[in-house]
């Protein structure tokens, strides 16, 4: 028995020079589409009016997914992704989609968080999406911003007139981290077939940062870049951004 | 029967050790990466440190020598002449010798007095406020840092990727000559946590292999019952946050832990320090505003503000040392410095 385990082990170490697919498992994709309202978002060029009538513009917009898991249908487990740490950033439209392999089954549900869980922040050094030089990490408090919008508004009493929300803080009653679970919409499902590949489209409303759980006008809060009370609220508020708009299974 | 058994598995075993190392044979590209493992010993008598920094850092000659070449190359600063080694030298248990503030770039200071790095292993959070989590992600301060060493990582790579010697440095350490962040961070990380100082005449005494002075004995005496319950042994600090009863500078206003907590409670609270070597890390507190070990004791006989709501309640009443116990307490702090560690040439700067 010991040996077969052993062979077991053997076989894969081998098979990691070649593509790490699994012929046995299907493809989740999932595609951020951030929008202000109905609008799709462009950076730096247009403007906007948030709910209190306060216009905007946007020049950065990132979030942290991470942990992003399924909810299987009629089955009390689910499947995960594995080192599940995903940087969306409006400005690089490669980020806007990734994806990952899951064993086959019928899917009904999505979950993740929105930033990096709490053991990744006090883990050391990371990289990939975690890397430091995606400018989310405050080396003076050492911590990941869990999501960042800047910009800027007339209303803001700031140098430049610039709006900059960096949301971070994962200890305590402050603690920023958002966990999202949202059902496929309509009564559809995931179908993961091996070989096959499925896709989640998920809009994020950027509007939803001043206005859902807490009012937050930029004529108040137009800098919001500590942990906090203020931080947590507008997490509050941007953890209900996400709609599942489509689900397809190629 | 049992014997059977026994070869049975010795020869399961056997077999599965030949499956083992037929795979890793069979992975063929790493023929050149073979580094040299090295355990950290922890110090006789004590604590295990809360985390291990090496769990997922293993520690190996090439990564600690990589990491010792880090720490005294000025690339790593904007314009040079800043490496980590300029504020942290060795004959100043790697603080920086007799200054308030150190020197950044393009003539700054920094705004708090550098500590000494050793025994960083035992210390679960750097900085004086105990902002930095974990030891790997603390050279992102000081790097970044615009009175320090101002510079960007991204240009630091840079840097390093283009030198003749790094890459192959880093391939030695990692396997391939691949330069990131997450892998500087971890060589500079074996580097500063293998620095231990454990081996000054106080601990000679405590091996038995030295014996105190009288004066430094009865110094030791006075210790035990005033500065222990802080500066614990064998570490010589608790690594708790406490307010030792200094006003708030009204230039710096440095508010100490409660910049990182948001908790008024923790206003004026600052990292009791280690005390080894601590005749060669003056100026002393946060931010060096005392000169000699003489004003600190002082400070604790007589100048702690009593009034300060977040006064540690072990100071409520100040220290009561007598002018002939301060004098003693000199003489056994002075029984701290750790040469062996101030000298170890594996610390030095590479040549």
């Amino acid at each position: 028995m010991l040996a077969i385990g052993l062979l077991a082990g053997c076989q894969k170490t081998i098979s990691l020079g070649t593509e790490p697919v699994n012929s046995d498992s299907g493809t989740i994709k999932l595609t951020f589409r951030n929008q202000v309202g109905n609008t799709p978002l462009v950076l730096n060029t247009a403007t906007y009016n948030n709910p209190f009538g306060e216009s905007f513009t946007i020049n950065k917009f990132k979030y942290y997914i991470s942990n992003v898991k399924l909810g299987l249908s009629g089955v009390p487990t689910i499947a995960i992704e594995t080192e599940s740490y995903h940087l969306i950033d409006q400005g690089l439209p490669a980020s806007l989609s990734f994806s990952f392999p899951v064993a086959e089954g019928k899917f009904i549900s999505l979950l993740f968080l929105v930033g990096v869980d709490s053991t990744r922040n006090v883990s050391g050094a990371q990289t990939g999406a975690l890397d430091p030089l995606n400018d989310m990490f405050w080396t003076w408090n050492s911590g990941y911003i869990m999501a960042k919008l800047e910009g800027t508004s007339p209303q803001s009493n700031q140098a430049g007139n610039k709006i900059e929300y960096h949301i971070g803080g994962f200890k305590g009653a402050n603690n920023v981290l958002k966990p999202v679970s949202i059902l496929l919409p309509g009564g559809k499902f995931i179908d993961a077939r091996k070989g096959e590949v499925s896709e989640i489209i998920l809009e994020a409303d950027l509007q939803t940062w001043w206005q859902g759980i807490h009012d937050l006008r930029i004529g108040n809060s137009p800098v919001i870049t500590t942990p906090g009370i203020l931080a947590k609220n507008m997490a509050d508020n941007y953890a209900g951004m996400f709609t599942i708009t489509d689900v397809i299974n190629y | 029967m049992t014997t059977r058994l026994t070869i049975s598995l010795f020869l399961l075993l056997a077999g599965a050790v030949w499956l083992l190392d037929a795979c890793k044979k069979s992975s063929g590209d790493n023929n050149q990466f073979n580094p040299t493992y090295l355990s950290f010993t922890i110090p006789a008598g004590w604590p295990q440190p809360a985390t291990d920094i090496f769990s997922n850092n293993r520690l190996t000659e090439e990564g600690f020598q990589l990491g010792r070449k880090l720490f005294y190359d000025g690339r790593l600063s904007r314009d040079g002449n800043f490496p980590c080694a300029s504020c942290h030298q060795q004959f100043a248990a790697f603080a920086t010798y007799d200054h308030q503030f150190s020197h950044g770039f393009n003539n700054t200071f920094t705004v708090r007095n550098a500590p000494g790095l050793f025994n960083l292993a035992w210390m679960k959070e750097m900085h004086w406020d105990g902002g930095v989590n974990h030891l790997e992600v603390q050279p992102l301060a000081p790097i970044t840092n615009t009175n320090e060493m101002a510079e960007t990582i991204e240009q630091v790579l840079q840097k390093l990727a283009a030198d003749s010697e790094y890459p192959r440095l880093f391939a030695a350490t990692f396997g391939d000559p691949t330069i990131n962040s997450q892998r500087m961070l971890k060589a500079l990380s074996q580097f500063m946590g293998s620095i231990v100082s454990a081996n000054s005449k106080y601990d000679q005494v405590k091996k038995g292999a030295a014996s105190f002075s009288p004066g430094e004995q009865s110094g030791y005496t006075v210790f035990k019952a005033h500065c222990n319950s802080c500066h614990t042994e064998p570490l010589f600090t608790d690594y708790s946050y406490r307010n030792n009863g200094f006003a708030l500078d009204p230039f710096l206003k440095d508010i100490g832990r409660m910049g990182i907590t948001g908790n008024p409670g923790d206003s004026l609270k600052f990292k009791v320090p280690t005390l080894r070597n601590v005749a060669l890390t003056f100026p002393y507190m946060h931010d060096g505003r005392r000169n000699s070990l003489s004003q600190v004791i002082e400070h604790y006989r007589n100048g702690i503000i009593t009034s300060q709501p977040t006064l540690d309640p072990l100071l409520k009443n100040r220290l009561p040392i007598t002018s002939q116990q301060r004098v003693a307490l000199l003489e056994f702090l002075q029984t701290l410095t750790d040469q062996s560690m101030l000298k170890d040439p594996r610390f030095e700067q590479p040549r």
